[in-house]
């Protein structure tokens, strides 16, 4: 089979279209896990046990089973468990839905991690001066904690950025798949599948360098 | 003003704290020194509640100090100082002073922002109301920390070796202003080994090691006549 870049140039508008669904699934699904995220680290340092223990035993699944798995559970599962018919758009809920529940437990360990980076003095003059535990949480912790979990945050962007390639198994129009389809047609895979890659190259490499320009404007105003 | 009677605290197993009574009147300054480990400050941390007492009991401004106070109450009424400042790095030096009076207090944007306004001037940093406290000097950032507690109208102040983290040249500025504040009245516990301070300004200087008090008395008796062997010990040390 002789290698055909035409193929490659012809298909790109539509793969373009594919990095778009792309972009948004993973928009939607960091999304979710930051608010998701937010609740569980929260959960996971509050001081009431049956909080501490769901939170932890949502992270531990999370993140002790594959995506993939996970994504097959939201998709073919789920409707089975609840005895409700998939929607026309299912493939695209459930792409956010298991992404987004995955991506909330990770984020979850990184909203912690930052609230935990902050020292205890922050807490202790807070509370000194008469603040509530929630006062001292919404007026001093988070809003320093927030820009310490920026950098990382971005880095799961972009991991779930590449791992949104895996919901091409529930026949999700995202980049990866639409590539798959095209290659099906045309069995040009290396021209294909090499463009493919080069497009999430350059979504990955877009948002870092983004993220770099962020985190030094951040590191300007930061103290400790 | 403040009542302890015989407080203990264990960090674990290690007791901190063995058995500590003191009387604090209205308006008395009492200086507290002693060696590191003696647990000075632990003592000052249980008196609004930062630590939390195992046996003893603590009586502030008439309210006893149990588990199930609420202590937000008590802690409106004690201020702190820290040695290492906390300043909050994310707010001015002015919103540092006004933030807890308005969600505390329940003040107005523009009165808390007035308070924190006399207040910088008291401390003599009007000009720097708008900085950052990464831009200001430990002294200013610890004078604006005491400013921050004044501002809740604390009834007690309580200083956790203030001048400790500060470079010497700036020592002096900050026990200036907890200067004014004794002579204005306020009711302060300070842990601190600044002697002229205590001499100056102490109505009462307590020596504590392992964990109890030693010694007590009028600064010019315990620092020139001083009567218990570690007490004696210490302050040559540090005399």
């Amino acid at each position: 089979m002789v290698i055909d870049w035409s193929v490659a140039i012809r298909s790109l508008p539509i793969l373009l279209k594919g990095a778009v669904i792309t972009l948004e699934l993973t928009a939607g699904a960091v999304a979710m896990g930051v608010v998701i995220g937010m609740f569980m680290a929260l959960a996971r340092l509050s001081k009431r046990w049956p909080l501490r223990a769901f939170a932890t035993a949502y992270i531990d699944f999370l993140r002790g089973t594959p995506l993939l798995v996970q994504i097959f559970l939201v998709y073919f599962a789920a409707p089975q468990l609840f005895h409700f018919q998939p929607p026309d758009k299912y493939p695209y809920i459930a792409g956010i839905l298991a992404m987004g529940l995955n991506s909330g437990a990770y984020i979850a360990e990184i909203f912690r991690a930052g609230i935990q980076s902050i020292d205890r003095g922050q807490s202790e003059a807070a509370r000194s001066l008469g603040m509530t535990q929630a006062q001292a949480l919404r007026y001093i912790i988070l809003p320093q904690a927030i820009k310490r979990v920026i950098p990382p945050l971005g880095n799961e962007f972009i991991a779930m950025l590449k791992d949104s390639s895996l919901v091409a198994v529930i026949a999700m129009e995202e980049l990866f798949y639409s590539g798959k389809l095209i290659v099906g047609n045309t069995l040009q895979s290396f021209p294909i599948y090499g463009t493919v890659a080069l497009i999430y190259l350059a979504m990955t490499m877009t948002i870092s360098r983004i993220l770099g320009v962020v985190e030094r404007r951040l590191g300007k105003s930061d103290i400790r | 003003m403040i009542s302890v009677k015989n407080l203990h605290k264990y960090f674990g197993k290690l007791e901190v704290l063995k058995g500590v009574n003191l009387e604090v009147k209205e308006k008395e300054v009492v200086v507290v020194i002693g060696p590191s480990g003696s647990g000075k400050s632990t003592f000052l941390r249980c008196l609004n509640k930062l630590e939390e007492p195992n046996d003893g009991e603590i009586v502030i401004d008439g309210i006893p100090l149990s588990s199930d106070t609420n202590v937000n109450a008590i802690r409106r009424e004690v201020g702190m100082v820290f040695q290492r400042f906390n300043l909050f790095p994310h707010m001015t030096a002015l919103e540092n002073i006004a933030l807890s009076p308005q969600i505390v207090r329940k003040l107005k944007k523009d009165e808390a922002v007035a308070v924190g306004l006399e207040l910088l001037r008291k401390v003599g940093l009007s000009e720097k109301a708008y900085e950052y406290p990464e831009r200001l000097s430990g002294g200013q950032q610890q004078r604006v920390a005491i400013a921050r507690a004044l501002a809740m109208k604390p009834k007690i102040m309580l200083f956790d070796e203030p001048t400790s983290a500060l470079d010497p040249e700036m020592v002096g500025e900050v026990l200036a202003v907890m200067k004014d504040l004794a002579q204005e009245g306020m009711t302060m516990v300070v842990v601190s080994h600044e002697m002229g301070f205590a001499r100056e300004v102490g109505d009462r200087v307590i020596f504590m090691d392992e964990g109890v008090i030693m010694e007590a008395g009028t600064p010019e008796a315990l620092f020139n006549r001083p009567q218990n062997l570690r007490t004696k010990a210490f302050l040559s040390k540090i005399l």
